[in-house]
């Protein structure tokens, strides 16, 4: 297990490499000087002599290779550089954001993981019931609302018109249940849907016809032998999400006006504020790799069938 | 059953998030964070606080800086030596009085004896000499400020005078000096050891009426009043800020009454604006104009450097029923370059009119024919096609951009509208590299004398507009002449001649005049707009009891 988690680990090195190449790359294809931008987010004029003077202040008269392999140095001793906007060291700027993003992608994800996994389960033993007929609908609505309008929708009706939750801002609970909400519910809908086509496919095994024909009650059958299986795709999904919800949540941080890592990522764009830039995708790749590391280690934990060294024959 | 074992995953994932949210909701920068937990809703209604929202983070409060900072919030800490009012005068502030030698080149303040700044320590010449060095080691960063650029020293005379001494005479210095940045003033504990504020200050101390007394980064920030404040105090305690990035979860926030007034340049949308401004529960104010909305015309462009084209371009379309049908009469048809409120502008031009035959007789003069089955006019084989570039986000100019589109098409124009990201806009537009481009003005203090200047002055992208004007260098003379001019009346005649010629030759064209909006709960009162467009608004306000 030791050697299986330290190849997983061992696979960032390239993936640091390719991310932080194609940002760079993706940054020189842009049209806009970064030096121009700076100027112009700071409302000083840029003259030529200025300009020539940030591009220099910035290390952007240095050649491309210079520039990236100056980055690189850095990145490996975990230094992100200083923000062209804030003028403070990005690590500080992305750690003070940070504990607001991280508290919004967990309680989303917590929040979709204990109401998906019992109407997808409840769908899939009542199948064709009204349960599972409304687990429908309501996947429908989750998987086609848009993230913004929902966010408003909620606001509306929960804040405005029943006066029950803020409207906006972070601090207490009650400021965290809508944007987890409007993050959940299109979470919902694919895990919902995800564990009751899983469970189906499971219920159709030799081993529960076994299990039934042994005598075991049905709910045995169902909760320890059939769910424990059938939630591995589930759990897969729930690795791509955790990384993009860590990421940032551009829009509901928009709309909740929550001070998180997607907001202050989006300024860095429109400011061509190249280390932030960078550090955001090379911390996002990071963080994609750690979720999916995990959730396949909590998989092998769920199923010993599936071991370090591949899948196991039944 | 399940067994605890087996759970663990999903109960940790549980946990973890909890855990976090607990953590999490008190890691404030600066102080308890509880203040801020207040909404509109749950003050008493003895204590004197109103909450307002604001788009970005207030940023470092460094008062020599630009972005991130935020003009609003320094405004309320940093004061400036003279203050622009409505209409255009400069009037006494930290400086009592001052005077101006013969030559213009001396600008001698006599400085308010009982100014303290926040923390109790004394505002005089050697403080104001402190911040206009530290200014000055980055003259670079502050070259658009006219008046710094032909700053040639200061001196603290004594312990109550100060003075500017510029290399040559130049008459906005005043207007100039009231600005918001970089030229007000930070108290002796807020300078870093080597006493250069580019890098950063170590506290917001300014003699303003307003203290920052608590903040957290992209959440809120708190203002109190200053207690050693040496003007009139303010009519409340306290000003909180709540960064609300949305429009319209600003709306939202201030019909739930988390906020008391929504305030600031396209804060909310005209339809939210509109649908607050007919619930009598609120009120709602419109400013006079701050700016005015431009088209320019680039005379380089071959077609556009022929007046008459220009002058049917102008005739070519219905303004008046543009801006009402765009702007729902939030702005108002701008017939001048300059509105009536401010200082030179002038008087009653004579409006270039909606006329569409009008506008064809002149592309006829022009040779720009319209050939039989098209519909884009032509001359020598080349069809009359212009293009319009704009800031995509841009709500406003869109529709109209799109309203020209159509109105052109009927005088057989071909107007091309380009969205461009904003960085890439203002490159194109200060390159001159574009042929149709709205701009607006600077607004108060800054104008009327930096709409002139970059008249004349390249690289702001007026300039290069108007390059192929015969009489350029007439007009680049003149505006010389008027921004260093001592005789008043000789300048109020140059700049009557600079606007009679653009608005004769017709390459900058007036649009719409741009307001600011307010709105309001019926907990507030005395609201007046600032007379500066980037100051704040704070300090007439009071609570209805």
């Amino acid at each position: 297990m030791g050697g299986f988690i330290g190849k997983r680990l061992l696979a960032v090195i390239p993936i640091f490499f390719f991310a932080t190449l194609l940002a760079f790359l993706l940054i020189q294809l842009s049209p806009v000087d970064p030096a121009e931008a700076y100027l112009t987010a700071a409302h000083i004029h840029p003259t030529e002599e200025l300009l020539e003077q940030k591009r220099h202040e910035f290390g952007l008269d240095q050649p491309l290779f210079v520039q990236y392999a100056q980055t690189i140095m850095k990145m490996c001793r975990l230094d992100f550089g200083t923000s062209y906007i804030s003028n403070e060291p990005v690590w500080q700027e992305i750690a003070l954001r940070m504990p607001a993003t991280l508290q919004l992608a967990f309680s989303s994800i917590a929040l979709a993981v204990i109401v998906s996994i019992p109407i997808g389960f409840l769908a899939a033993v009542y199948k064709n019931s009204v349960f599972d007929h409304l687990s429908r609908v309501l996947a429908y609505v989750g998987a086609s609302i848009p993230q913004f309008w929902l966010g408003y929708l909620l606001i509306y009706f929960f804040s405005v018109k029943l006066d029950l939750l803020p409207v906006q801002g972070r601090g207490s609970w009650a400021h965290l249940v809508l944007p987890s909400l409007t993050l959940a519910l299109g979470l919902i809908a694919i895990y919902s849907r995800l564990l009751r086509a899983s469970v189906l496919e499971q219920l159709q095994e030799p081993y529960v016809l076994y299990a039934r024909t042994r005598g075991i009650k049905e709910k045995i059958i169902l909760v320890k032998h059939v769910l424990k299986i059938a939630i591995s795709p589930m759990l897969t999904g729930l690795g791509m999400n955790l990384g993009k919800l860590l990421a940032g949540t551009i829009i509901t941080e928009e709309v909740f006006s929550w001070p998180g890592f997607g907001r202050y990522f989006i300024e860095a764009i429109f400011n061509r504020d190249i280390p932030v830039i960078q550090a955001y995708v090379l911390i996002s790749a990071c963080l994609f790799i750690v979720c999916n590391l995990i959730i396949d280690l909590l998989q092998m934990y769920l199923d010993p069938r599936i071991s370090w060294k591949g899948r196991s024959s039944h | 059953m399940f067994n605890f074992r087996k759970k663990a995953p999903l109960l940790m994932l549980l946990l973890l998030s909890i855990a976090i949210t607990a953590c999490s909701g008190n890691n404030g920068n600066t102080g308890s964070n509880a203040s801020a937990e207040n909404n509109s809703k749950a003050e008493a209604p003895e204590n004197k606080t109103i909450t307002v929202s604001w788009p970005r983070d207030i940023g470092p409060m460094n008062p020599h800086v630009y972005n991130p900072s935020q003009l609003i919030a320094q405004s309320m800490v940093y004061e400036p030596l003279v203050n622009y009012t409505d209409g255009g005068e400069v009037v006494p502030f930290l400086a009592e009085s001052w005077t101006i030698s013969e030559d213009g080149k001396t600008y001698s303040f006599k400085i308010r004896q009982n100014v303290k700044f926040s923390d109790g320590t004394a505002f005089n010449a050697t403080i104001a000499k402190k911040n206009f060095d530290a200014v000055m080691k980055h003259v670079e960063n502050h070259s658009w400020l006219g008046f710094i650029s032909l700053l040639d020293k200061t001196e603290a005379v004594d312990e109550y005078t100060f003075n500017i001494v510029l290399k040559q005479a130049y008459y906005p210095t005043l207007q100039e000096l009231s600005v918001i940045r970089p030229v007000r003033f930070l108290g002796e504990a807020g300078f870093p050891e080597d006493g250069d504020t580019s890098k950063g200050v170590k506290e917001p101390v300014g003699t303003g009426p307003w203290m920052l007394s608590d903040y957290k980064t992209d959440e809120y920030a708190e203002f109190t009043r200053n207690p050693n404040y040496w003007g009139e105090q303010p009519k409340i305690d306290k000003v909180v800020f709540k960064i609300i990035p949305d429009g319209d979860t600003r709306v939202l926030a201030f019909e739930k009454g988390e906020l008391d007034l929504i305030y600031g340049e396209g804060a909310i949308s005209m339809d939210a604006f509109l649908q607050l401004q007919a619930n009598p529960d609120y009120a709602t104010q419109i400013s006079s104009p701050v700016a005015t909305r431009q088209l320019v015309m680039n005379t380089t462009n071959a077609a556009l450097s022929d007046k008459n084209v220009r002058l049917a371009l102008q005739h070519g379309f219905n303004k008046e029923a543009m801006v009402q049908g765009v702007t729902s009469g939030l702005e108002e048809k701008a017939d001048s370059l300059l509105s009536a409120n401010f200082p030179y502008a002038q008087s009653n031009p004579a409006p270039l009119g909606y006329d569409v035959e009008k506008a064809k007789a002149y592309l006829d003069e022009a040779g720009w024919m319209l050939p039989d089955g098209k519909s884009v006019r032509e001359k020598d084989g080349k069809p009359l096609e212009v293009e319009l570039i704009y800031e995509k986000a841009d709500q406003i100019i869109k529709p109209m951009a799109e309203t020209l589109q159509a109105e052109w098409a009927a005088i057989g124009v071909k107007l091309n509208i380009t969205g461009i990201e904003l960085t890439e806009q203002v490159k194109r537009f200060r390159a001159g590299q574009f042929d149709l481009y709205f701009f607006s003005n600077y607004g108060a203090p800054y104008d009327p004398s930096s709409f002139f200047h970059i008249v004349a002055e390249k690289s702001f992208g007026i300039a290069e507009a108007l390059a192929n004007l015969p009489m350029k260098s007439e007009l680049d003379k003149q505006v010389e002449e008027a921004l260093v001019t001592t005789d008043e009346n000789k300048r109020k005649a140059l700049f009557d001649a600079i606007q009679t010629t653009l608005h004769e030759e017709g390459a900058l064209v007036p649009v719409s005049y741009i307001k600011k909006t307010v709105v309001y709960n019926n907990k507030i009162s005395g609201f007046a707009f600032p007379g500066s467009r980037d100051d704040n608004p704070f300090s007439s306000i009071a609570i209805n009891p």
